[in-house]
């Protein structure tokens, strides 16, 4: 689905990246994980055409990403990608429910009437119902969270791009989200997450390990088995 | 101090775009208010110099023709409130004879006439307002022509009629205190008494001015009444002080009063913006501000470190203005200056503006200080917690009924939620259409040929004068017989006037102009009521009505050949021919009274005027015909150009200012909206779209301010310019507008201007990143 090849990036003398090349196939779930400042953030913006690349190229379903122009990029991002942010960012002049759907009406891939029912019913999912007409600021971190993964859903996108969506919220909130994305991906969806929690990414199906912009190591997760443990004993390896 | 201006220099740095946009407005609103008070300096020294030099009459009668020079001399000897007196002898010369660098003053609609230097008072002062002197062959050249014609000492000027020529070399330019100004019809050429003999053997017809001083608090209307009763010759214009200072501050006073309220427009906007950026930035520092409170410092010193900031700011704004006000000021006085020199009180071109830059500064200074203190009486928690950021702005709802949701209903959803951001924008916007609109409408009103109604004038193509003569009746009957037989000549209305007296407010007879005609063809706008149409109907000039304390529907009593009339007053008019003190009714005056007749008339269509004006003079050899465009023209050209420059500088002045508070806005609403911004490229919206919402949102303002700015320069901007013209005698005026330009081309390059504005500002939104947001 998507191909990472030698990609580099550097904020001025800095080099952030250096050299990463990975493929994520559809249903896929990864997880990045690394130390701060190893580059993993920066790795999800690249991949996703946020950020622009200094060298190499992402190959999204046959197409060079780095190569599009910024509106190409941003008409990409509406209809094939979803975003997750740490801090559920969210337009703070509409309520959550327009918020959950405005990517769909801009988007204008189907009618107004299915996106809404759309919306609905991942609201239904994610436990959301009553709060729609609410304001950003009137709800609690958790459902804002929740109401993110519903925009970042409702174009029924071939890839979900999560940053550090737990890293503000408290556990049982944690592990609401955790069980959607679970979830989520056993229907299909194709996850990239990037989290300094390991719980985290124990969900995920494999785990790239960042470090000085490259990929140090890489994990299969099994599943069935206790993946927290084995990822645990995982990262103390390669730690060490 | 020096790390109070270590801050100041990091702020500066920080912040340069808002920092200088904000420099700039301070900087303009010191120039105008600087450069208005030093033009009005300028304008004060310089007619309070040439007046003192000049000593102009307080009294002035003009006559044609034969007259007692005894009793002139009885009459004088008998006023004891007269300090003195004088009769000046003018030989006026027909345009056409007078050739000045070989051409003729034929197409000037002028009087020009020839005197020798006057004894005791009214001096014709040379270019050092010094009394000029001139020799035999020698001619002092009024500066109206010298700045028209391009008129320099050491030019040759010829007097011609027939085989007679006269030849004079131009040894001055003369500044008359009574006659300097366009609005002023009569102009004096010096030249010695011999030449003035000489010539009138050839040329020209003799008329006196009649001039008096008045001793102090003595009103000129006892003398007229005195002057009038006595019998003494008045066939021509009576002019007072009152009327030259009317003159004087219509020429050069309303180039400063526009000044002057543009200065105050311009503080108003600085004012505004000042208030706006204060609060945003303090918003920015609420942090910082309740930690320095937690730990104990004094909220005088706070202040002072956010206060320090603004006050060098207005400190370099009040240098910097008072300093280009000098360039500034001198550009707008050279009229005045050349005119009547630079006076006797040069100290206010330095001092007025001085004042006026320091209390600007004072009131600004206050100004932040009262809103820094305002703002610091918040709590340390309110401030830690930065209430400010959390002030819920409301949402607007995304359409039900399949309304496309695109750029335009994010923007005004958006605009619709923050509408309190955009009030201090909106009103600056306002305020700068109002800049743009106001000498716009002012300019274009003086320019109209509908601007003569306002001097007491009938709408009309071209205007024929024919007075002080002793053949008034046969001149009248010629002009009537031409204008019965031309048929180019579509409509006519001939109007005569006399003297009638009638009781003023304290009881006193006063002498009152009548004029008796057909106001029906020619009207003029009418304050109140209507033009006289029944045979007891009399109208008044505002200052008449004021004058004798009469309004519409009153009865008055007047006096004509010693018979009391009763009429009653019809309607109220503009004007300010004569002083601003006329009337109009069906008085059927005697032939003898008859001081002179007026005929307005309006040619076929087609017919040109100038050729038309050339013929009629070929035949109507004795009457003054005027063509009534040219003659606004050349009445009002310094008037225009100096409001056209004006006009200029004030379109220059708004487009820049909406320049700038469109750059200063767009910074803080996106420094504000970095996260909305960041939000919304992340989940598909591109630059452009960003930058189009932002546009879209700015330009609606502009939209709306663009209309509230016509509106109220059509409405407070008519008082504004009545108020302006109410001290040259007009009370009520409506400004015209040019609809293309005010309505159709100034809208469209204002928001044009936005538009540029708003595609150079936002191109930072390029940089904008998700990535920021969450690093905060």
């Amino acid at each position: 689905m998507i191909k990472i090849e030698g990609i580099n990036k550097s904020f001025k003398d800095t080099k952030v990246l250096n050299d990463v090349s990975f493929g994520i196939e559809n249903g896929d779930f990864t997880a990045v994980m690394g130390p701060s400042g190893s580059g993993k953030s920066t790795l999800l913006y690249s991949v996703s055409g946020m950020d622009k690349i200094s060298a190499g190229q992402v190959i999204f379903e046959g197409i060079n990403i780095s190569e599009l122009s910024e509106k190409e990029l941003a008409s990409f991002r509406l209809t094939k990608m979803g975003f997750v942010f740490q801090n559920a960012q969210m337009l703070k002049n509409l309520t959550i429910y327009d918020n959950i759907i405005l990517p769909g009406l801009v988007a204008k891939k189907e009618l107004p009437e299915k996106i809404r029912k759309r919306a609905t019913e991942l609201m239904r999912r994610m436990e959301l119902g009553g709060i729609e007409n609410r304001d950003v600021n009137e709800v609690s971190g958790g459902q804002l969270q929740r109401a993110s993964i519903c925009r970042a859903m409702i174009n029924n996108p071939d890839i979900l791009f999560l940053d550090e969506p737990t890293g503000a919220l408290n556990s049982e909130a944690t592990e609401q989200v955790l069980g959607i994305l679970a979830e989520l991906n056993s229907e299909g969806t194709t996850i990239m997450i990037v989290t300094h929690d390991p719980r985290v990414a124990a969900k995920a199906k494999r785990v790239l390990y960042i470090r000085d912009g490259q990929i140090a190591a890489s994990k299969e997760l099994r599943k069935g088995g206790d993946s927290a443990l084995e990822l645990d004993n995982w990262l103390k390896a390669v730690h060490a | 101090m020096k790390l109070l201006l270590n801050l100041v220099r990091k702020d500066f740095k920080r912040n340069r775009v808002i920092t200088t946009a904000l420099a700039v407005f301070l900087i303009l609103s010191a120039v105008f208010m600087a450069g208005g008070l030093r033009v009005t300096g300028i304008m004060l020294s310089s007619l309070n110099g040439l007046n003192k030099m000049a000593v102009p009459p307080e009294y002035v009668q003009m006559h044609k023709g034969d007259y007692d020079e005894q009793a002139f001399a009885d009459f004088v000897a008998q006023q004891d409130y007269l300090e003195d007196a004088l009769v000046v002898t003018m030989l006026d010369v027909k345009n056409a004879q007078i050739i000045c660098n070989g051409e003729s003053l034929e197409k000037c609609l002028m009087d020009n006439g020839f005197v020798a230097q006057n004894k005791n008072f009214d001096y014709l002062l040379d270019q050092n307002n010094e009394i000029a002197i001139v020799k035999d062959g020698e001619i002092g050249v009024p500066v109206y022509y010298a700045e028209g014609l391009n008129i320099k000492a050491g030019d040759t000027m010829v007097l011609k009629n027939g085989a007679y020529q006269k030849e004079f070399k131009v040894a001055t330019i003369i500044r008359d205190a009574t006659m300097n100004s366009s609005l002023s019809y009569s102009k004096r050429f010096l030249i010695s008494p011999n030449d003035q003999q000489e010539v009138a053997l050839h040329m020209g017809e003799w008329e006196y001015c009649f001039e008096f001083l008045l001793a102090e608090d003595v009103s000129t209307t006892v003398l007229e009444n005195a002057y009038l009763t006595a019998g003494l010759p008045s066939n021509g214009v009576a002019v007072t002080a009152a009327i030259f200072k009317m003159i004087n501050a219509f020429s050069y006073g309303l180039v400063a009063l526009v000044i002057m309220v543009i200065s105050i427009l311009l503080i108003t906007m600085s004012v505004l913006c000042l208030s706006y950026i204060i609060r945003a930035t303090l918003a920015e520092e609420n942090h910082s501000i309740g930690e320095m409170k937690a730990i104990g410092i004094p909220g005088k010193d706070i202040i002072k470190l956010y206060q320090i900031k603004y006050t060098i700011l207005v400190l370099i704004a009040g240098v910097i203005g008072y300093l280009a006000a000098i360039p500034f000021g001198d550009f707008f006085s050279a009229t005045v200056i050349r005119y009547c020199g630079d006076g006797s009180s040069q100290w206010m071109q330095w001092i007025f503006p001085l004042v006026g830059v320091v209390l600007l500064s004072i009131f600004v200074v206050c100004r932040c200080h009262r809103i820094i203190k305002k703002h610091l009486k918040r709590t340390v928690m309110e401030l830690i917690r930065g209430e400010e950021k959390i002030k819920k702005e409301g949402h607007y709802r995304l359409p039900l009924n399949g309304i496309p949701v695109g750029n335009l209903l994010m923007a005004l959803g958006e605009l619709k939620c923050k509408w309190k951001e955009y009030v201090v924008i909106l009103l600056i916007f306002v305020f700068s259409s109002f800049l743009i609109l106001l000498p716009m409408n002012m300019n274009n009103t003086i320019n109209n040929p509908v601007f003569l109604t306002y001097m007491g004038i009938g709408k009309s193509d071209v205007r024929i004068d024919i007075q002080y003569s002793d053949k008034l009746t046969q001149q009248n009957e010629a002009v009537l017989t031409y204008l019965d037989n031309d048929p180019d000549i579509d409509r006519y209305a001939v109007y005569q006037n006399g003297y009638v007296q009638s009781q003023n407010v304290e009881g006193e007879w006063e002498y009152l102009r009548v004029q008796n005609g057909d106001n029906a063809i020619f009207p003029l706008e009418y304050l109140e009521g209507k033009a006289p149409m029944e045979k007891n109907d009399l109208a008044l000039s505002y200052l008449n009505a004021v004058d004798l304390g009469k309004k519409v529907g009153d009865s008055i009593t007047i006096i004509y050949q010693g018979k009391e009339h009763v009429f009653n007053v019809c309607g109220i008019y503009q004007d300010i021919t004569y002083g601003g003190k006329t009337a109009k009714a069906a008085i059927d005056f005697d032939s003898k009274d008859i001081e002179g007749y007026m005929f307005y008339l309006d040619l076929r269509e087609g017919i040109d005027i100038d050729n038309k004006v050339a013929q009629m003079r070929t035949v109507l050899l004795n009457s003054k015909i005027t063509p009534c465009d040219e003659f606004v023209f050349q009445t009002l050209s310094s008037v225009i150009s100096n409001m056209n420059r004006v006009q200029g500088i004030a379109v220059m002045i708004s487009l820049m200012l909406t320049i700038l508070i469109t750059v200063m806005f767009l910074q803080l609403m996106m420094a504000r909206e970095h996260s909305a911004i960041a939000v919304k490229k992340a989940i598909g919206f591109s630059t452009r779209d960003i930058r189009i919402q932002l546009g879209i949102r700015l330009l609606v303002i502009q939209f709306v301010a663009i209309i509230a700015g016509t509106l109220l320069a059509n409405t407070l901007g008519e008082a504004i310019f009545a108020g302006m013209l109410a001290t040259v005698g007009v009370a009520k005026i409506k400004l015209l507008v040019a609809p293309v330009w005010a309505y159709l081309l100034c809208p469209a390059v204002q928001l044009g201007v936005v538009v540029m504005t708003v595609i150079m500002g936002t191109s930072t939104v390029r940089s904008y990143h998700i990535r920021d947001q969450i690093m905060e």
